[in-house]
């Protein structure tokens, strides 16, 4: 692989890789240094891309080992949400809409960020990034079962307590 | 096209099962982006638009590509460097090895062998003496060596003795 394919085929992938790395670390820089740390890996490692079936795959399952490598040096855990919500902006909202659903997202991503580990991962890669259970299981190097019984109880876990919230207003 | 609400609900149900597909996923993602949900569902629908929001999160920062090809370039120089170092440090770690073991060694013989055999006698007299004793010795094996070789010298002349009889005799 030369230069020119490594930037237009490789470097795309950035924002998956980045916010793939933001689920792990909660922080944008440390997020930015791990993917930079990828990419430096994947040039040093660029001729066995020809034998790797899924590249992408292949960048991500590295982001994930370098980010856990990373949250072990630094000896703290996830506690950090990524961010305080998303502005969302919709036509058809009004402005109490709004604030309304922002406030849930914000919610949202207080109960993901809380999930344990594995199944903030595959939530993540299921249900933001849209990968196939064959790629999640090729990324976390978990098997089919493993995969699906962590997504199963990460989408009912955020549910319960979303009900929950909605339940008691808290 | 709108989901009609049942639609909705068997999906959401396959959903929550870990059952759909990743298009009906996307269906989903997409219905709850449109805003036509029901009240109850509000909350889901945040959930929906969290994943949503969740893909658009990149990497803005624009020097980071260039900061990529940059570090990439970098490690070929600073690696071989290091390479060279680094073998440097093993021929070196490798040399004084060798260099502290001969020293210890010689340290050790020099401590097991009687210090009379290794000095010389300070005393001229003495040592031309001893000299004499040692010459005097080499000669009286060579003595000894002369007369045993004389006796090899027979077997010569018994031997050509033998050889000129049987000439005679033919």
């Amino acid at each position: 692989m030369n230069l020119e394919s490594f930037q237009n085929r490789v470097l795309p992938v950035k924002n998956k890789l980045f916010r793939f790395a933001l689920r792990f670390l909660g922080n944008e820089d440390e997020a930015k240094d791990i993917v930079q740390e990828v990419f430096v890996r994947v040039w040093n490692g660029r001729e066995k891309m020809n034998e790797i079936q899924n590249w992408e795959a292949w960048c991500m399952r590295i982001t994930k080992n370098l980010s856990l490598d990373r949250i072990r040096s630094i000896t703290r855990r996830h506690t950090n949400p990524i961010e305080d919500g998303y502005a969302v902006t919709n036509d058809s909202m009004t402005p109490f809409e709004s604030t309304e659903m922002r406030e849930s997202m914000k919610r949202i991503n207080q109960l993901i960020a809380a999930l344990p580990d594995k199944q903030r991962q595959v939530i993540h890669l299921r249900d933001v990034e849209g990968y196939s259970y064959n790629e999640i299981c090729d990324i976390m190097e978990l098997d089919m079962n493993q995969v699906k019984v962590n997504l199963f109880r990460a989408r009912n876990s955020v549910r319960d307590k979303m009900i929950k919230i909605n339940a008691y207003g808290l | 096209m709108p989901m009609d609400s049942k639609r909705l609900q068997q999906l959401l149900a396959r959903y929550w099962s870990g059952d759909t597909t990743l298009e009906e996923e996307a269906e989903l993602r997409e219905h709850f982006q449109a805003g036509d949900f029901p009240d109850e569902l509000k909350e889901t629908a945040a959930l929906f638009r969290y994943f949503n929001e969740g893909k658009k999160k990149s990497l803005s920062d624009i020097s980071f590509e260039p900061a990529v090809i940059e570090k990439i370039h970098k490690p070929n120089k600073q690696g071989r460097l290091v390479a060279l170092l680094y073998n440097a440090s093993k021929i070196a770690a490798g040399l004084l090895v060798v260099i502290v073991a001969t020293w210890f060694i010689r340290n050790e013989i020099r401590k097991s062998t009687p210090q009379e055999i290794v000095d010389t006698y300070d005393d001229p007299k003495l040592a031309f003496e001893e000299t004499k004793k040692a010459l005097m010795m080499i000669s009286k094996s060579f003595g000894t060596a002369q007369a045993q070789a004389k006796k090899i010298n027979m077997f010569n002349e018994a031997q050509e003795e033998i050889q000129r009889k049987s000439k005679d005799s033919l």
